[in-house]
């Protein structure tokens, strides 16, 4: 008899719930995690003392003379290291051998029927773990069809499949659902990749095993077997998003545009406006502050595209804090009774660095609304705040009163002005140092015309400085021009903040 | 261990204590009267000499006077007060030879007062010694029975005066009283192993008399239970198994009543205070037969097993124990005749249908 469990050996947890101690009943619940590759029968308690390591030690009726003896073969099977014991119902079984079990971390099953029997059909199981596997994947089967989201399905499995945890991972690695621990922990491990209902890479989903052998095959199935639902549920979830987002901006467009009308209470309980407000599930905010999100790029995909990661990744932080789509990024606000500006700007400013949203995202914060329910405002502010956080770094946060002048700024079309400025300056902007030359003629612009400050903004010495500006001059750009220095400081402005890549 | 070299009146108390110290299984039944009639007696006729029987002359006849049946039939139909006079000379005229001396067939409980308040009677010495040690629940399951000696001829007398007589084999003996029982009204009065001082030298458990008293003098001098537990241990080398609340009495398992066992099976569970505390299981038919402390079998019959309330500082028998109760649980090892492999044989667990040996008993 071999002392070591075998892999393929099934464990206590899929004895009870796919095999013959289905109908016998736990004293104690925990400790179920234990292989079982042995099944002893035993009428006397010294027949124990030569069970190897991991036998399901089975007590015979004839042994079962009283509690006593049942718990001699409890203390027995757990020097014996034991995976559990199973005896016949007799008078007197209850929360003292409980506790002992408890205090043993040994399992004990009490079958209504014949011990005897009991051991025979524990016997068939371990001797043919596949028919039991076989049940296992069918409920699993079965189950996730019962399943509507990525956290049930998984759940399945993590219920159902003994010795297994499993942990659906996205791409960057971040665990989307499932146990942590499963992601995390070394050994043994079965992954499944799932792509997204749109067919790309998506996800992965991965097992944690506590014994390999056949089970690695087993679980494999149910895993593949999982796909098919998981990306039901996930192309579920986006149309929600989806659905919910229209109708977030239809009822916005409604409420601004009462607001603009000179109409009461754009987010007070009244009306129309009211009713929008209810059905979407929102706070009415008095006095209300205002933030806009937008992709920190202008290139890249619109508005409608990212809308469900935005508006995922947004609900994982900010929980039931409503997010409108909008033209150009996505609205959200906050009460401006419970906080300033400057404490809203601080918690988007966190949140943003956990969120994982599909693409980068900068921010910006209104004013605190002039009267109760007055949004239109200070959202206006915060998309131009938003506007002028971009060119600063992913995540970053603006205050519409801490703009200023670069309000100004923040109004033009940058992209359209740097291609502008592309073929304007395509002579300067062919040099290999393209990206150096277009710095120094913004940090010498910037200085209003000083050389020696632009030199300090970039940490060269001044002769380098002038030496950059002979070779613009040579491009044919004179920075001295009064006439064309507008027009060069934007097109500057311009290409440092949305000009081509440098050249390699 | 020091002697007892007679009893008097003065030691009456002592006496019911020790008995019921021995009598683990049944202490707590009112003996009191039994008490007043002993020492009535030691009164009215004397002390009682304690005699070892290697100090009897050999061939000293001697006769065991004890009750065999129910305690409680006893205690609810007591004895005339003339009983041991007429089973003494019943069984002298069927031996047709005098008593010299009287002995105790196992000195416990009732048994333990009764064979002095024969000897004082009949003006004979007690010997000090006894068959058993403590109580076992059958007649025959005796030291004298290991040693070989007969457990008849044998006389008897019911709560009604019946008078009988058997000489057969001990085990048909045994069998042939508890069907005398059934209508004798619960119990009877016996004179029976009949033997000579010489023989109880090696057949008895020596010294059962004196040990009576001194367990029964630390008994009432107990001021607090360390004390009982220091004096218990000094006196009968008793160990202390753990001790707790009893949070369970009842059937035990579905065994029944053994064939040649007078009671059901029970079970009595302590558990020490404390997330960590142990369960302490003790199996109980007729006697308490073995302790299993987190399954671990560490005590069995015969040994003596105890259970102490803790807050009256009595022994406890098993029917006045309740769920609730505050209780010591103390082993005190049975004398060696019974751990020979014939002791175990005759008064071991598998002699009360359990299959288990006995801790002392040696793995085959």
């Amino acid at each position: 008899m071999s002392r070591t469990p075998s892999l393929d050996a099934l464990t206590v947890d899929a004895l009870v719930r796919y095999g013959p101690l289905a109908t016998a009943t736990p004293l104690i619940e925990e400790h179920f995690d234990r292989p079982v590759p042995h099944v002893a029968l035993v009428s006397e308690l010294d027949d124990i003392r030569g069970c190897a390591a991991h036998t399901a030690v089975v007590l015979h009726p004839v042994l079962t003379h009283g509690v006593w003896a049942v718990e001699s073969a409890l203390r027995l099977s757990w020097e014996r290291a034991a995976s559990c014991v199973v005896t016949p119902g007799l008078p007197g079984i209850g929360e003292s051998t409980a506790q002992l079990a408890k205090r043993l971390r040994m399992p004990v099953f009490v079958v209504p029927d014949d011990s005897a029997r009991c051991a025979l059909d524990l016997a068939a199981a371990v001797a043919n773990p596949e028919s039991v596997r076989a049940k296992v994947i069918a409920q699993c089967a079965m189950l996730f069809g019962e399943r509507s989201t990525a956290r049930g399905i998984l759940g399945v499995i993590n219920t159902e499949v003994p010795g297994v945890e499993v942990a659906l991972v996205a791409e960057d690695g971040a665990v989307l659902a499932g146990r942590t621990a499963a992601a995390t922990a070394g050994g043994d491990q079965v992954r499944v990749e799932v792509a997204g209902p749109d067919g790309k890479p998506w996800a992965r989903m991965v097992a944690s095993l506590v014994q390999g052998g056949h089970v690695r095959e087993t679980v494999r199935s149910i895993l593949r077997l999982a796909r098919a639902p998981l990306v039901a549920s996930v192309a579920r979830e986006r149309l929600e998003v989806v659905h919910r987002s229209a109708r977030a901006g239809a009822a916005l467009d409604v409420l601004l545009g009462a607001e603009a009308r000179g109409e009461q209470s754009l987010l007070g309980p009244s009306g129309l406006e009211a009713e929008a407000v209810t059905e979407l599930g929102w706070q009415p905010a008095d006095l209300p502050i205002a933030v806009f999100l937008r992709a920190a790029t202008e290139a890249g995909p619109d508005v409608p595209t990212v809308t469900p990661g935005v508006m995922s990744a947004w609900q994982q932080v900010f929980g039931d804090r409503p997010l409108v789509p909008r033209a150009a990024g996505w609205a959200s606000w906050w009460s401006g009774t419970s906080c300033s500006p400057e404490e809203v700007r601080d918690r988007l400013r966190r949140g943003l660095s956990r969120m994982r949203s599909p693409i980068a995202l900068v921010g910006g914060v209104g004013t605190v609304g002039e009267q109760p329910g007055s949004l239109r405002t200070s959202l206006v502010q915060a998309e131009l705040a938003s506007a002028g956080a971009r060119g600063q770094s992913v995540g970053h946060v603006e205050l519409f009163t801490e703009l200023g002048e670069r309000l100004v700024l923040a109004c033009l079309p940058l992209a359209e002005l740097a291609r502008s400025a592309e073929v304007a300056l395509a002579e300067l902007l062919a040099a290999s140092d393209r990206e150096t030359l277009v710095e120094t003629l913004r940090a010498v612009l910037d200085s209003g015309g000083s050389t020696g400050q632009a030199a300090t903004r970039l940490r060269v010495h001044r002769n380098t400085v002038l030496g950059r500006l002979e070779r613009i001059r040579g491009y044919g750009i004179d920075p001295d021009s009064a006439d064309g220095r507008l027009a060069l400081h934007l097109a500057a402005y311009a290409l440092s903040t949305h000009g081509p890549a440098p050249a390699r | 261990m020091s002697r007892v070299t007679q009893l008097t009146a003065a030691d009456a108390d002592a006496m019911l204590l020790g008995a019921e110290f021995f009598g683990a299984s049944i202490a707590g039944h009112h003996l009191e009267h039994f008490r007043s009639w002993l020492r009535e007696v030691l009164l009215r006729r004397g002390p009682v000499p304690v005699v070892p029987p290697a100090e009897l002359p050999a061939e000293t006849q001697c006769a065991a006077i004890g009750v065999a049946g129910s305690m409680i039939a006893v205690v609810e139909l007591p004895p005339s007060g003339d009983e041991p006079q007429g089973v003494a000379a019943a069984l002298e005229n069927q031996l047709d030879r005098k008593l010299g001396a009287v002995m105790a067939m196992n000195a416990a409980t009732i048994n333990a007062l009764l064979p002095v308040i024969a000897a004082a009677e009949l003006d004979l010495p007690i010997v000090d010694c006894d068959g058993m040690g403590r109580i076992l629940p059958l007649i025959s399951q005796t030291s004298y029975t290991v040693a070989g000696l007969p457990l008849t001829p044998m006389t008897a007398t019911s709560a009604v005066r019946d008078q009988m007589s058997v000489v057969a084999e001990a085990q048909r003996a045994e069998l042939l009283v508890r069907a005398m029982l059934n209508t004798a009204g619960g119990w009877l009065l016996c004179g029976l192993y009949p033997t000579t001082a010489r023989q109880l030298v090696t057949g008895a458990i020596e010294g059962s008399i004196s040990r009576v008293v001194r367990v029964g003098r630390v008994l009432a001098a107990a001021r607090d239970r360390d004390h009982i537990l220091r004096g218990l241990g000094s006196e009968v080398g008793a160990t202390w198994l753990g001790g707790g609340q009893v949070v369970e009495v009842g059937p035990s398992g579905k065994r029944g009543a053994e064939p040649n066992q007078p009671a059901n099976p029970t079970t009595v569970v302590v558990r020490e205070r404390g997330s960590s505390g142990r369960v302490i299981r003790i199996e109980a038919q007729n006697e308490l037969l073995l302790a299993v402390v987190d399954g671990v079998l560490v005590t069995a019959v015969p040994d003596l097993i105890c259970l102490l309330d803790r807050n009256g500082l009595r022994i406890q028998g098993l029917e006045r124990t309740n769920v609730g109760d505050e209780v010591d649980v103390l082993m005190v090892p049975a004398a060696p005749v019974w751990h020979t492999p014939a002791g175990l044989a005759l008064a071991g667990p598998q002699a009360f249908g359990l299959p288990v040996r006995h801790p002392k008993e040696p793995v085959e």
